[in-house]
């Protein structure tokens, strides 16, 4: 008897300790990897950004991919000259510790993401080579300036997450803290983050009133686990895991195929080259095959919504024979055309880059280049895309994808195309001129350089420039959420609701 | 006894510190970890000074000394990637895995020689074929694939269990019989083989003249006989547990210490790979050890 009561005591104890599915207001989120940090100056990073972006720590301004920018903790901005920019900050908001936010903590923000003690991602990819100073007016107004001066300040500033003038310029963040809709509960390592959300919060009350994170390498358990109800939404999950229409999602994730070109070098330096380079490739072969629906055709670095994407051009056209004329047209005027070019891969870097480079190699050797195709791991890749390049290298193409959701050129186009920039294979004067009056230039006229940058560098053919690709969530059906390009970078908690 | 536990100490301790030298300098043949944990786009400045606070720029040899000086006060560094000891990721890894390996193996072993041993006492008969069968095809079987059609099957279209994770009894259960199934085929081959010959032996049949009973020759009689091949296979498979059930532990989002390993040798995270590899080492000698006292006691004939 006791025996028996024992069993029904155990039995009853397993059923009530049955998975807690994911139920009422509050929704699970299951990333791609464990996070290795939570501090704020690192949610540049994607997983990271998904955490906490916006949703525990905010910025002073945030970019609309439809509206432009936006005020979120600065409620308006302008131009004081010099490369200073007055920033007036909302009142009345507070940090989770109660203490109210002013403009200190905006200093003390600017010094820690470039300290000398930690290296911050924020500091290192988006001030890179810009010195920072401020000047607090009072509480709630600070000056900043930009060394050399940036006339896109407010929209870098949608990049830095404000965090209390406490957070150590020695060290991490334990806990991620800040001023945004949710607070930062507890991170059980390996297993789960938990965020509630903050009563005190300036903004209106989003209706998800918590959140948990859990993390799973494999894509078909991510997708598996919104469609036994254990998560709500899996921000990125493969194409073949993306396969019910009702749940799943595909939206254009900011990420840009191309190959870079090493024009230094000789035949690579030839332009007729590099546009036969171009004409060779049928772009809309890949398309619904080895690349996903939607993936769209690149004409840029860039997505389509960044200021200044030059909508006019067209990609080049899919024509061999015009290529091979090309090649010929070279080869007479005594272009070394048949010398071997490297082209260089990355290992992993998105679904099926070994059959999209397999194939690009076979439409270049078809016209009748002679190129030889090298897939290696990243830090390998890494060697031959940024500076300083080998030595003794042969001319080479490498593939690379690039990530700009921040919707201007200016984090691009310097890095990948001036003579000086960490990726660039290009050294042309002109092409220099025209990204730095682009990159200091304002309203209207920014958006009319870019557009030429952009169709200079398509005129050069500089790259082959292939696709602007797309990513997949699966978001569950009671949640009312349609994921965007900022999905692949942030996930915000309070621009979702429930059906 | 405690002479050969003492030798079996200091030679553990020489292989462990061989270990060291050799991990430490390869794993740092593998490249600069800068690359890895700073954008592409990052500044010259940055990595550089991503270096710097990282002692990356210092001399290999005097690196290796720096990390041996801190090895003796048992600090094992700080992960370059996480924000905590190397040590803790470790452990906190290692208690996940060394609890999986426990179940697992407890429950390997049990059914293993049960089955093993009825299997081998009638050799050919319906039920040794039928577990013959069933081991091979455990034992053969990739787990990658065994564990994705066990999520679809119990958890998405069953809707019995959760498809991976942690907090539950319920979530044990796949990660564990998926874990379960090749070391059960294996061993339960070699406790038949083993049985086999067992019975076949001059003690057996004179038990069997003496008139004692099927169930005391196989468990009492034979059983112990047999156990000394088992004991170093069961061993065996112990150890590939303990060293981290990698696929196991990635399909399921199970915080051991095996993802920990590879994300870290991924990643360039060299005082994670270190610390990570001493502690597992550090428990297999010590799972020698216990089954080199386990042959002592299964067969008085060997003494240390």
């Amino acid at each position: 008897m006791k025996l028996r009561t024992y069993l029904q005591g155990t039995a009853l104890a397993l059923v009530a300790a049955l998975p807690a599915y994911a139920q009422d207001s509050t929704v699970t989120v299951v990333l791609s990897e464990e996070l290795d940090i939570l501090d704020p100056c690192e949610s540049s990073r994607s997983n990271v950004g998904r955490v906490v972006l916006q949703n525990i720590t905010e910025t002073m301004t945030e970019l609309d991919p439809d509206e432009g920018l936006m005020p979120r903790l600065a409620t308006e901005w302008e131009d004081m000259g010099d490369g200073t920019w007055r920033f007036h900050l909302r009142e009345g908001v507070k940090f989770h510790d109660g203490s109210a936010l002013d403009a200190e903590d905006v200093a003390h923000t600017l010094v820690r993401i470039k300290s000398e003690d930690i290296v911050c991602e924020i500091g290192a990819k988006f001030f890179g080579g810009i010195d920072l100073t401020t000047e607090v007016v009072d509480d709630t107004t600070i000056d900043i300036t930009a060394d050399p001066a940036q006339p896109i300040l407010p929209l870098l500033m949608s990049t830095v997450t404000i965090t209390p003038a406490e957070a150590p310029l020695d060290g991490h963040m334990e806990e991620p803290m800040g001023t945004g809709p949710y607070v930062f509960d507890e991170y059980r390592r390996g297993q789960d983050i938990t965020l509630s959300s903050n009563p005190d919060y300036w903004g209106e009350t989003p209706e998800v009133t918590g959140a948990t994170y859990v993390f799973r390498t494999d894509s078909a358990v991510r997708a598996a686990m919104v469609q036994t109800g254990e998560a709500d939404i899996a921000p990125n999950i493969a194409l073949q895991d993306a396969t019910n229409p009702d749940t799943d999602f595909s939206y254009s994730n900011s990420e840009t195929v191309y190959t870079r070109l090493d024009t230094t070098m000789a035949p690579l330096d030839d332009v007729r080259v590099r546009q036969a380079l171009n004409h060779a490739v049928d772009r809309e072969a890949f398309i619904g095959t080895i690349l996903a629906d939607g993936t769209e055709l690149a004409t840029g670095m860039t997505p389509p919504s960044t200021i200044g994407y030059n909508k006019d051009l067209q990609p080049y056209a899919y024509d061999p024979d015009k290529a091979k004329a090309l090649i010929e047209e070279a080869k007479a005027d005594g272009v070394p055309v048949d010398t071997e070019i490297t082209v260089v891969g990355r290992i992993n870097n998105f679904a099926n880059v070994l059959e999209t480079m397999e194939a690009l190699t076979s439409m270049w050797r078809e016209v009748g280049f002679n190129v030889d195709l090298q897939m290696v791991e990243v830090a390998e890749w890494l060697e031959h895309y940024s500076k300083p390049f080998p030595e003794d290298r042969g001319p080479e193409m490498v593939q690379a994808m690039h990530d700009n959701a921040n919707g201007d050129p200016v984090f691009s186009m310097y890095f990948k195309y001036a003579s000086e920039g960490l990726q660039s294979g290009v050294q042309d004067p002109k092409l220099d001129d025209m990204i730095a009056e682009a990159t200091a230039a304002t309203g209207d006229e920014r958006a009319e350089d870019w557009s030429e940058v952009f169709s200079y560098i398509h005129e050069q053919a500089f790259d082959v420039m292939l696709f602007h690709m797309v990513g997949f969530s699966r978001v569950n059906e009671r949640l009312d959420f349609t994921p965007s390009i900022k999905t692949n970078s942030e996930l915000q908690l309070e621009q979702i609701s429930f059906n | 006894m405690k002479q050969f536990l003492g030798k079996r100490a200091v030679a553990s301790a020489v292989s462990l510190l061989g270990l060291v030298v050799l991990v430490f300098f390869l794993s740092r043949l593998t490249g600069d970890p800068t690359d890895l944990y700073l954008p592409v786009d990052a500044s010259v400045e940055s990595r550089e000074q991503f270096r710097e606070l990282h002692g990356l720029n210092d001399p290999l040899v005097m690196q290796f000394v720096n990390y041996l000086g801190d090895l003796v006060r048992f600090d094992f560094g700080e992960s370059i990637r996480r924000n905590e000891p190397a040590i803790d990721a470790v452990l906190r890894g290692f208690s996940w895995t060394l609890t999986l390996a426990v179940i697992t193996m407890g429950l390997v072993t049990v059914c293993a020689i049960t089955f093993g041993a009825l299997a081998a006492f009638n050799v050919g008969g319906r039920f040794d074929r039928f577990a013959t069968f069933v081991s091979l095809i455990g034992a053969s079987a990739p787990d990658f694939w065994i564990a994705i059609v066990a999520i679809v099957l119990f958890s998405v279209n069953l809707g019995w269990l959760p498809t991976s994770g942690t907090g539950t009894v319920w979530h044990w259960v796949l990660p564990v019989a998926v874990l379960f199934i090749r070391p059960f085929g294996l061993i339960l081959q070699v406790v038949r083989g083993s049985m086999i010959s067992a019975l076949q032996s001059a003690y057996v049949k004179t038990a069997r003249a003496k008139g004692v009973g099927n169930r005391p020759i196989i468990f009492v009689h034979a059983l112990r006989n047999a156990m000394l091949p088992v004991i170093t296979v069961i061993g065996d498979q112990a150890a590939a547990l303990l060293n981290g059930a990698v696929v196991v532990e990635t399909i399921f989002g199970f915080p051991g210490v095996g993802k920990l390993m590879i994300d870290s040798i991924l990643q360039r995270d060299f005082t994670v790979i270190l610390a990570a590899i001493m502690v597992t080492a550090f428990a297999i000698f010590l799972m020698n050890i216990l089954i080199d006292i386990a042959y002592a006691i299964l067969d008085p004939r060997i003494r240390y």
